[in-house]
């Protein structure tokens, strides 16, 4: 009984089929399983669906065919704003206020949630910590962070709420390789420190390799493979194959991912 | 501290922007009770007679009342004014009963001066919240006017008798009694009159030197041209009584007369003080000898008794 | 006299007048303001109404104001008072300026921005309350100051059909041919648009998002 509980995914995607009001599909014939407490990442090359995927989760996007999971319950029957305020959302221009400094950046959805300024205040502050920033950044507005500031920022906004779930697409992408090396290595940790699901974008397989607990390679609006990353640079299917070999380095790369 | 500035700059955002709409809507709505509390505003359309009644008015008022008063003269015509004294912004000018009727009222007129005071007064007292003071003794009615010395050597007096010559005369008219329906149509129907040529039309002021100048035979001017004595020009009379009576009043809201009645005795003092003649000398002493308005009005009021 | 001496002894009837000038510019804007930010952000919403909304008022715009001022006159009770037309002419030619740039301001909020905010599960209402109002708030304005500038302008032409304002001094001293009288409307009618335009782009400056 236990058992079954435990195993039952956390988001699930029964059979889904996206498709664009013009008529162009984007996504078919998907079934995905996300477990509690893993980082799924969604690989794939720009146009094969993997932010489309993304947003089926939060509703940002409601399926055209099928069904989208989320704790059991349909997307598009739950109330969508309960919905939102429940998942961590968190994209590549990051999107923070820039009429609000960090504090009420971060603090936003805990203000309408309505929770009481100390708290919210103090909660900032664990957050700020949690990402690795200063606490004086708080009264800061985003046009005076860097890039990698301003990304942190946006995980600890998303992570306000305490939600269980967290999406991330290609969060890192628009930073330089440094600040992105660093960034990733200390999402390894939080990993550790918090139990949240992931569902994290990317097409750099590098990146996936090292955050994955799995790797769901997309091509096409498909599908192709869900593995561990140990078992995904092995894999005989030509498509993985070929994506592994697209990155010159893959076979170092199982070596490497302990390294962080 | 830079804690303490950067915090600084987020809340006066809000509560400047409430403060300066407060300012605004303070400002808005104390501009939309134009009271003046002890001053009465008279006002006055844009020609001279209009003017001279106007200053006549503002003066008698300043000589019997203790009020102030402030002139609101050269506005551009019967509804500027109308506007103004509905409005509140004037709070009285001196106006004609036919015009009244017509253009104001929109209704047909009549012939019968007394009935046409009347009439206008009551219109007024129960729809507009204005009325009228007592007629001013004259009547600025449309007046056809022909040389002096024509009127002599063919013995002429009456439109009637005139109307014979209008196949060799040339005609002068102003652009408004062309249009009005109490204008040119009407006279030519009521009198049988049919010049040789399409009448000219030109403006107000050129008619008087054009018919000196015998460029024109015949003009509709105004009962009380200040040129006509001067040019010595010849009033046909109305004998059909086709010209509807303008009679000079002061049209005054209700209100101002309530709150200030002793503008009433200023109004009453005035009743059939001026003459036709008296008028024209008038206008003739603003448009002919270029005279000082307020030096003009002041003499007329001494003249006559009316400064206590 | 000269014209400084003109201005002290006709003192009352110059703040008269300016008042009755403020009041037409005043209340116009602010309906203009409070039909025209809504219908903005309607445009900025659902693009299907954005042809219509600004087409029309577009069209509005082009009519010369005294032609619109003429045409209303027949109108049953707005053609009777002069105050109530000039009113209703100058929000008319007030709401270009003000949809238009609210549905600039909202439509160049930064996309990524409404994203995390739809996603982090902000409401509609929330989103624009919260997040576009206050970054379209300095376009907005400038469009509030653009009505504001035209309105002082127009309202003088209003005095050409009787609603008071500073353009009586001037349609005044045209038929009297006063330059003194003119320069009393013209003068502080300009003062008026300066200060607006002045104010106005201050506060712009200092709403603006950094």
């Amino acid at each position: 009984m236990e058992r079954t509980l435990a195993s039952a995914p956390v988001i699930e995607f029964r059979d889904v089929a996206y498709v664009l009001p013009n008529g162009k599909p984007l996504l078919s014939e998907l079934n995905l399983k996300v477990q509690r407490g893993e980082t799924l990442v969604l690989l794939g090359r720009s146009g094969s669906g993997k932010t489309t995927t993304l947003k089926l989760i939060n509703r940002l996007l409601a399926p055209s065919g099928g069904e989208v999971l989320v704790n059991g319950a349909s997307t598009v029957v739950t109330d969508v704003i309960r919905l939102r305020r429940s998942i961590g959302y968190v994209i590549q221009d990051v999107g923070l206020f820039p009429h609000f400094n960090v504090e009420r950046n971060i603090g936003l959805v805990p203000r309408i949630e309505g929770w009481e300024a100390e708290r919210i205040h103090n909660r900032v502050e664990e957050l700020l910590q949690l990402v690795g920033l200063e606490a004086k950044i708080a009264e800061r507005y985003p046009h005076q962070l860097s890039g990698g500031q301003r990304q942190r920022v946006g995980v600890a906004r998303a992570l306000a709420a305490d939600p269980a779930i967290l999406l991330m697409d290609e969060p890192f992408g628009a930073l330089d390789a440094l600040t992105r090396d660093e960034l990733q290595r200390e999402f390894l940790s939080l990993k550790q420190r918090l139990n949240k699901t992931v569902v994290f974008v990317t097409h750099d397989l590098r990146e996936a390799l090292r955050l994955a607990s799995r790797i769901a390679l997309m091509d096409a609006g498909r599908l192709i493979t869900v593995l561990p990353p140990e078992e995904f640079v092995r894999s005989g299917d030509p498509l993985v194959a070929a994506y592994v070999r697209s990155f010159a380095d893959g076979c170092d790369l199982v070596a490497n991912r302990g390294a962080s | 501290m830079i804690r303490e500035r950067q915090r600084y700059r987020r809340v006066p955002d809000a509560k400047l922007l409430i403060c300066i709409s407060c300012l605004i809507f303070a400002l808005i709505f104390a501009s939309c009770t134009p009271s003046h509390a002890n001053r009465i505003v008279v006002g006055s359309k844009n020609f001279t007679e209009s003017l001279m009644l106007g200053e006549i008015l503002a003066q008698e008022i300043e000589a019997r009342t203790h009020l102030k008063v402030e002139r609101r003269f050269y506005l551009a015509g019967t509804y500027i004014c109308q506007q103004a004294i509905l409005a509140g912004r004037i709070d009285l000018y001196p106006e004609y009963t036919g015009t009244a009727l017509t253009a104001i009222l929109k209704q047909p007129i009549g012939v019968e001066k007394n009935d046409i005071y009347q009439r206008v007064k009551h219109e007024y007292e129960t729809r507009l919240a204005l009325t009228l003071g007592p007629p001013l003794g004259f009547n600025n009615t449309f007046a056809m006017e022909i040389r002096g010395d024509d009127a002599r050597r063919l013995n002429l007096k009456t439109l009637s008798q005139a109307s014979a010559y209008a196949p060799h005369w040339r005609a002068g008219f102003g652009y408004e009694f062309m249009e009005r329906p109490d204008g040119y149509k009407g006279l030519a129907a009521a009198y049988g009159l049919h010049f040789a040529a399409p009448p000219r039309i030109m403006d107000l002021g050129l008619l008087a030197p054009a018919l000196k100048d015998r460029q024109i035979d015949i003009a509709a001017g105004n009962a009380t041209d200040g040129l006509i004595a001067a040019f010595d020009l010849f009033v046909l009379e109305d004998d059909r009584h086709y010209f509807p009576p303008y009679e000079a009043v002061a049209v005054v809201r209700q209100q101002t007369l309530k709150q200030h009645p002793e503008v009433a005795a200023a109004l009453a003092a005035l009743a059939g003080k001026i003459s036709d003649q008296e008028m024209q000398r008038l206008n003739y002493a603003l448009d002919g000898q270029h005279r000082d308005p307020k030096d003009v009005a002041h003499q007329f009021l001494l003249s006559k008794g009316l400064l206590p | 006299m000269n014209l400084y001496h003109f201005f002290v002894e006709n003192h009352e009837q110059v703040v008269e007048l300016s008042l009755e000038h403020l009041w037409l510019v005043g209340i116009s804007t602010l309906i203009a303001v409070l039909i025209g930010i809504p219908l903005g952000i309607l445009s900025a919403r659902r693009p299907v109404w954005n042809r219509p909304v600004l087409g029309t008022a577009n069209i509005i715009q082009t009519i010369p104001s005294l032609a619109l001022f003429g045409f209303l006159l027949p109108v049953p009770w707005i053609g009777e008072r002069a105050d109530r037309l000039a009113i209703l002419a100058l929000t008319l030619y007030a709401l270009l300026p003000v949809i238009r740039n609210t549905y600039t301001g909202i439509r160049s909020v930064d996309p990524a921005v409404i994203e995390a905010g739809r996603g982090m599960g902000l409401t509609g209402r929330q989103l624009l309350l919260q997040v576009e109002l206050p970054l379209a708030l300095s376009v907005i304005l400038s469009g509030i100051r653009v009505a504001v500038v035209i309105s002082v302008g127009l309202a003088t032409i209003a005095a050409a059909i009787g609603a008071g304002g500073l353009g009586e001094f001037i349609f005044r001293g045209l038929a009297m041919v006063n330059n003194q009288l003119i320069l009393a409307g013209a003068i502080p009618a300009a003062v008026l648009a300066l200060t607006a335009d002045f104010g106005l782009g201050w506060l712009e400056k200092r709403l603006r998002p950094r």
